[in-house]
């Protein structure tokens, strides 16, 4: 019997019940970085497991439909931040973060969300919304006054890092080119030719250039893109407790994407917050378990783990250009959780003279939206200091993150431009094309050399 | 050094019942004390299984014994609502069950004055997930479940109140017997080996399954027939409703939620001595497969320990032998010796259950008063217990709310596990000092949970330390070397006594995990002995060259320790 | 698939110390454990050989070289230069050592007031194994730390048995100290102590507290060693040390606490360092979830990922995972034992026999002598003696014949056997066995 049996044997789907796991020998205690800044969090192993006995209906789904409201004894679980670090170095399997992630919403269920963690929540609208206004968004987003009413009223911290809203969604952006090109009505790709690509609502409202860099880098690689429609992943609801309208998503997302799923199609996507909540997350919390779900996170791949998939198999064009940089690189929490190593620092290592160096810090602080609170964003800015003060010694004048909050929160507090490790592929690739334009430039001027 | 002291009536054994007949006796004026060897809720009460019997596992064989329960159900939730959970009870009809058991249960329940709602299978299966999906129909009865140290706690204090006594650790080892009275009994101090010596009008045994053995002091034959019923205890409740096979009673077919853990029971086995039994590898793995039956999943689930109780079984003479213990009437008996043995104040209350603790004293201080021409009538089932509020049940989550309210975090908390702060130790200690580690687990629930006290005994050993060397006075953070206050010990003479809790502890609680241990709780306890044993040198603390081990080679389990 | 040279299944001592000793002759690394277990438990090391009756580790080494099936049959011989090794790589990061084969075993103080034979101690632990000549013994706790009791400490070691027949120190005293801006906190373990102290204005303020402590504590009193929980730094410890014993009267000593232990994440993280610094590679949160096979060689290793597996090439593999404690041998409730990544025979007692009646049985349970037997190589070997797989080495704890709670000798064996086990693995990758993206580009 291998380890995953033996855990998957001692274990039952239910996120509860893994606190059987627990041998109370606080290593959990040891790598949580909330826990490492602030004396308002009790540390995973007691929010976790420990606390976990002594609530009522843990074998029940968290907000699940005809899930009775259970009277919540907690309060300090609030501060867990989610980054996963707990379930990471359990040597047991208790899953913790999950657990935690699930008594919040036991603690909210039954009570109105705040407006603030509601609003959080609602990715999608307040992406339409501000893009529809983007001018007077961003500017209502960068006012100091604004941002202090913001603080007061609804407690989004007038410091927490928020992107710039786009002039318009990548949605409406891909299909107005798509329709230009004549494509909308063609023939789909088969899935040997194309992937799907769920673009997260970072890419649709506020990261054009990430999604640009991603078609361009799978373009090269001989895959079109297909954008379907999808909302939200979900997961700034799961988070904020609001596991209903989380599960609207997911099933809206999940009937989509089986259908391509089905087919056969890989379902790629620029955010490994995304795709980590369609792959693990639907199931774990959500206790999504069907057919569909299933097929779609076994689909769904971050676009660096399939690039380097690629690699694997011979396939990837490892043409790039030299990139002389010094290029700190965080790996963000919602990475690790994956379980595929750092594909990206291996991408990195294919880029001649690019100094990619991974920057070992935990967490950024950020996770998702809690940094943005009002009563978390200390806490989040002490999390990240180390590793903003390792960016900023580092002397780059870009650094990259797969994850978008996490790139909003280092850019934030270092004021180093943070980019998708695609888009620093992309530049590689640019970098080659003007090199062979160079020579072919050269070639017709002075000759082969 | 020989003390007299007098009493009214002298009560022998401090389990549920003890309390409960010691309460009674003071209510009614007579003056009494309550003995045990041990610590209070170390016999049967201190290992039953948790259950507070709505009567309907009696329904269909005993309508007597289940008018009995439901009634006492409803007094012991009226006046001790903080030691009962309301967790309402299923009784459910697995695969196995035969229908005409199932079809006749309502009628039966009803009968007995049980309420017994019918409720949707898939109800019951949302409330419960966990549950064998395959149940055929469920049952909905007032089953609740009980922590039976604050019971008898309560009890006590109650009983104190109204001026009568109650003392750990005195064992009763002669009666002085004038003709056909018992007018004095000596007890020991088990822990500092003083004599006693006490005068009394009339002795009640509440000894339970040692009934025989104090009836022995008196020159009186009576012969138990002590049940051992083995119970596993798991680490989480995949249940927070106490479920029953829908069935006769057989092994293994409760569900009990008590606290933060589940207990499943039980077994049914004659022992003829209540302190020595084992509990083998085999009735573990039955008993897995009895509730496995309820819970499918029960096997991938965390066992904590395997633990034994001895039932104070009694088969008055008229009756036949039978064969299977599980027969022998679960119905109470007061016996009376003066009719039966010629001594004339001496009583013995031996059966029943814990449910109807009270009803049982009652009913032995009825018995008693009548001798005495006492003519109180008994008020237990009115007056609601010291401390308690009405209708305010216990709740799960009490504890961790309590703590959560006051900024949580785990620096107070002694014991982490279950929950246990340093002030609710200190609280414990002060009341009950002096007092071993095994007292302040039955006082606070330390040492209880998944560790198995692995991280709490030593912190609990150093508490102690702490009130020995700085005396009552010195109690709390403050600079300054051992030894400052006026009541305080030599170092020395206290760490041996210290060495033996824990060392003691930690035997004990292996006890129960060495017939289950595989999966994460021998992992756990690898990791404890690796710490121990390991990093703290724990062989330095036992003293081999005079104290033997606290378990004989064979495998046999000594429920005294 | 990616691929390296070696992949390491455990980063405990023994996984830790193969892979670096395998980076370091130029072999890709990768470390692959579902968390820490080994390290973070233990006290910090380092215990070579210990068995009662001993004098020295050296001695110890002999004594259990010349036991029946136990891994220092094969592997003493391989000890002291392994020790040697480990220490250089460990003071390379600023973790150093004191004692050596040839101390004389001490008792040292431990935290439930018990004492235990140590011989080679981390610095900050070393003054604890000093014969004792005419000085007296403070216990120094913390106000509201609830992980060390000086009373109970001081009252155990006061007892002259606790010191078997040796001498002991003239006294035992307890004191304990407020140190700054702990009160009202809602948590304080010993990892937030440790980083407390990592901060140079606070630990100042503390060390003087505790000098000023000790101080009042035993004006005039003669010489004497103060005890303190093990707590002095993590990151910058050797600092915080140094600024203690200046500082202080009394010599000063850290005592292990439970787990977490600071000693060992101090050990953890140095050995990490080192290894990433030779070019190897460390994640944590991997389960394995198969093992491909070819003939009697392993060439992958797949942990489990979110909605797939991922998969490492591999030209070695080493078992580093840990025993029963580490959760690498898995007891099932019928009395079967698994080995849960290779499902490797383990050598066993009898079910009914695997654990003592006493708890605390000086012997030991027979269970710990449950393991993975080995050939001189460190490969597995099955009933006839001949190894199972070409291309795995099982190392540390997992190694039958030994029982290391008395024996003393968990770190010696994993150190040796990490080194052996690397010894071999020129032989056993073949030249380009692993491919792919695994580059290494490096801090």
């Amino acid at each position: 019997m291998t380890i995953a049996e033996v855990v998957r044997e001692a274990s039952l789907e239910q996120v509860g019940y893994s606190s059987d796991q627990c041998l109370k020998c606080n290593v959990c205690n040891t790598v949580c970085p909330v826990a490492r800044v602030t004396d308002l969090f009790p540390g995973p192993k007691y929010v976790g497991p420990q606390a976990s006995r002594f609530r009522m209906g843990r074998t029940q789904p968290a907000q699940g439909k005809g899930t009775p409201r259970l009277a919540s004894p907690d309060v300090t679980v609030d501060y867990c931040s989610g980054c996963g670090w707990c379930t990471t170095a359990c040597p047991a399997g208790v899953k913790i973060a999950e657990m935690n992630s699930q008594s919040r919403a036991r603690m909210k269920a039954g009570k109105r969300p705040k407006l603030r963690d509601w609003g959080l929540g609602q990715t999608d609208l307040t992406g339409r919304v501000g893009v529809m206004f983007s001018p007077l968004g961003n500017w209502a987003l960068a006012n100091r006054p604004v941002r202090r009413m913001m603080e007061f009223t609804v407690g989004v911290h007038h410091s927490a890092p928020f992107p710039k809203f786009s002039r318009r969604t990548f949605q409406s952006a891909w299909k107005r080119r798509q329709k230009r090109l004549g494509l909308g009505s063609a023939e789909l790709p088969g899935p040997d030719k194309a992937v799907v690509y769920f673009h997260g609502c970072a890419v649709n409202y506020y990261e054009p250039d990430v999604a640009d860099a991603a078609i361009a880098v799978l373009r090269r690689n001989g895959y079109q893109v297909i954008v379907p429609p999808q909302v939200c992943c979900g997961l700034p609801l799961i988070s904020n407790g609001i596991y209903g309208q989380a599960r609207e998503k997911a099933n809206s997302n999940i009937k989509i994407l089986a259908d391509y799923a089905r087919k056969g199609y890989t379902i790629v996507g620029t955010s490994t917050s995304c795709t980590h909540t369609i792959k693990a997350e639907y199931r774990e919390m959500l206790d999504i378990h069907d057919d569909d779900a299933e097929v779609v996170a076994n689909a769904t791949w971050d676009i660096c783990e399939f690039l380097l998939d690629l690699h694997d198999k011979g396939k990837l064009d490892t043409d790039f250009g030299p990139l002389d940089e010094d290029l700190p690189y965080h790996a963000p929490c919602q990475l690790r959780s994956h379980g595929i190593g750092l594909p990206a620092m291996d991408l990195f290592a294919l880029v001649p003279g690019l100094r990619a160096r991974d920057m070992d810090h935990d967490c950024c602080g950020i996770a998702g939206t809690y940094g943005m609170k009002k009563e978390k964003y200390g806490i989040a800015m002490a999390v990240g200091a180390p590793l903003f003060a390792k960016v900023k010694a580092s002397g780059a004048t870009e650094a990259a993150c797969d994850s978008e909050t996490c790139r909003w929160q280092i850019q934030g507090a270092t004021g180093v431009r943070t980019r998708h490790p695609v888009e620093i592929l992309q530049a590689a690739y640019k970098a080659a094309d003007a090199a062979a334009a160079g020579k072919v430039a050269g070639g017709a001027s002075g000759g082969r050399a | 050094m020989a003390e007299s002291q007098t009493f009214d009536v002298l009560v022998v054994g401090g389990g549920a019942t003890g309390a409960g007949v010691v309460r009674d006796l003071a209510r009614r004026g007579l003056r009494s004390l309550l003995v045990d060897r041990g610590d209070f809720g170390t016999g049967t009460t201190g290992r039953y299984h948790g259950l507070l019997h709505s009567g309907g596992r009696y329904a269909m064989k005993d309508a007597a014994a289940a008018r009995e329960c439901i009634a006492e159900n409803r007094v012991l939730r009226r006046i001790a609502p903080a030691s009962i959970e309301d967790t309402g009870g299923y009784f459910v009809a697995t695969p196995d069950d035969p229908e005409d058991y199932v079809a006749a249960f309502p009628a039966a329940c009803a009968s007995a004055g049980i309420d017994c709602e019918e409720i949707p299978v898939a109800q019951a299966l949302r409330r419960e997930p966990a549950l064998n999906p395959a149940i055929r129909r469920v049952f909905r009865l007032p089953d609740g479940s009980v922590e039976p140290w604050n019971l008898i706690d309560a009890n006590l204090a109650d009983a104190r109140n109204h001026g009568s006594e109650a003392r750990t650790y005195q064992r009763v080892v002669a009666f002085e017997r004038e003709g056909d009275r018992l007018v004095g009994a000596t007890l020991l101090d088990e822990r500092s080996g003083a004599t006693t010596k006490i005068a009394m009008r009339f002795v009640v045994a509440t000894a339970g399954a040692w009934s025989g053995q104090i009836a022995a002091l008196a020159g009186v034959k009576l012969e138990m027939r002590p049940g051992k019923g083995v119970m596993l205890i798991f680490n989480q409740r995949m249940t927070d409703t106490v479920v029953n096979r829908c069935h006769k009673s057989a092994d293994g077919d409760i569900m009990v939620p008590v606290h933060t853990v589940a207990i499943l029971g039980t077994t049914d086995v004659r022992v003829p001595d209540p302190d020595v039994y084992e509990i083998s590898r085999e009735e573990v793995a039955a008993l897995m497969a009895e509730g496995e039956k309820l819970f499918p999943d029960l096997g991938r689930m965390r066992l904590l320990r395997a633990y034994a109780g001895v039932r104070p079984l009694y088969q008055p003479p008229a009756d036949a032998q039978a064969a299977d213990n599980r027969s022998v009437s679960r119905a109470h008996t007061v016996v009376d010796h003066a009719v039966r043995d010629g001594v004339e104040n001496y009583v013995s209350i031996v059966g029943g259950k814990l449910t109807t603790f009270r009803l049982m004293a009652e009913d032995t201080v009825d018995a008693v008063c009548a001798k005495l021409g006492v003519t109180e009538k008994c008020t237990t089932a009115e007056a609601i217990l010291p401390g308690q509020v009405p209708g305010k049940t216990y709740w799960l989550g009490h504890r961790l709310a309590e703590h959560e309210a006051e900024g949580g975090g785990d620096a107070g908390l002694l014991c982490e596990c279950e929950f246990v702060t340093r002030e609710m130790l200190d609280e414990f200690v002060a009341e009950n000092w002096p007092c071993s580690i095994d007292d302040m687990r039955r006082g606070t629930r330390l040492g209880m949970g998944p560790c198995q006290g692995g991280f709490c005994t030593f912190r609990a050993a150093g508490v102690a330390a702490e009130k020995l060397a700085r005396g009552p006075s010195g109690a709390g953070a403050a600079a300054g070397p051992a030894g400052n206050g006026a009541q305080a010990r030599p170092a020395a003479q206290f760490a041996d006594e210290l060495d033996q809790g824990l060392v003691g502890y930690l035997r004990e609680r292996f006890k129960g995990t060495r017939p289950i241990a595989s999966g994460r709780q021998l992992q756990e306890l690898w990791m404890v002995l690796g710490m121990y044993v390991g990093t703290q040198g724990l062989d330095s603390l036992i003293d081999r060259r005079t104290v033997p081990p606290a378990v004989a080679p064979a495998e046999v389990t000594d429920a005294r320790r | 698939m990616p691929g390296a040279d070696v992949v390491v299944v455990g980063a405990g001592l023994s996984g830790l110390s193969a892979a670096l000793s395998a980076a370091q002759s130029g072999a890709r690394v990768q470390v692959l454990a579902k968390g820490h277990a080994g390290t973070h438990w233990g006290s910090g090391g380092l215990e070579i050989a210990g068995p009662a009756g001993v004098a020295t580790p050296r001695e110890g080494l002999k004594r259990l070289a010349g036991t029946r099936g136990h891994p220092y049959a094969d592997l003493a011989a391989e000890a002291p230069a392994a020790l040697d090794w480990i220490r250089a790589a460990l003071a390379a990061e600023g973790l150093t050592f004191e004692g050596d084969l040839d101390t004389p075993l001490a008792l040292a103080p431990t935290s439930i007031g018990g004492t235990r034979p140590v011989a080679i101690l981390p610095t900050a632990q070393a003054a604890a194994a000093r014969p004792w000549v005419g000085e007296r013994l403070i216990i120094c706790g913390v106000a509201g730390f609830k992980d060390f009791w000086p009373d109970a400490i001081a009252a155990s070691l006061s007892r002259p048995r606790l010191w078997g027949g040796a001498a002991g120190p003239e006294r035992v005293t307890a004191v304990t100290v407020e140190l700054p801006g702990l009160a009202g906190r809602h948590n304080l373990n010993a990892l937030e102590l440790a980083r407390r102290f990592d901060d140079r204005v606070w630990r100042a303020r503390a060390i003087d507290l505790i000098a000023a402590a000790l101080e009042s504590a035993g004006r005039g009193s003669g010489p004497g060693r103060v005890a303190l929980p093990a707590i002095l730094g993590l990151n910058d410890h050797a600092a915080v040390y140094d600024e203690l014993r200046k500082r202080l009267p009394l010599a000063p000593f850290e005592v292990p606490l439970v787990t977490p232990s600071v000693p060992g994440l101090r050990l953890y993280y140095a050995l990490r360092s080192a290894l990433i610094k030779a070019g190897g590679r460390v994640r944590i949160g991997e389960v394995i979830d198969h093992v491909d096979r070819q003939g009697d060689r392993v060439t992958a290793v797949a942990t489990e990922a979110a909605a797939r597996t991922s998969t490492v090439a591999c030209g070695a593999l080493i078992l580093a995972t840990g025993g029963i404690a580490g959760g690498g041998i898995v007891a099932g409730k019928d009395g079967h034992l698994d080995e849960v990544v290779l499902g490797l025979p383990v050598e066993a007692p009898e079910y009914g026999e695997w654990l003592s009646a006493d708890a605390f049985d000086p012997a030991g349970h027979p269970l710990e002598a449950a393991g993975i037997r080995v050939d001189r190589d460190m490969r597995p070997v099955g009933a006839g003696g001949r190894p199972l797989l070409e291309n795995v080495f099982v190392v540390g704890t997992m190694l039958a014949g030994q029982r290391y709670l008395r024996e003393r000798c968990r770190d010696g064996v994993s150190i040796a056997s990490g080194r052996m086990a690397t010894r071999n693995l020129a032989a056993a990758v073949p030249a380009g066995a692993s491919r792919g993206a695994w580059a290494g580009v490096r801090q």
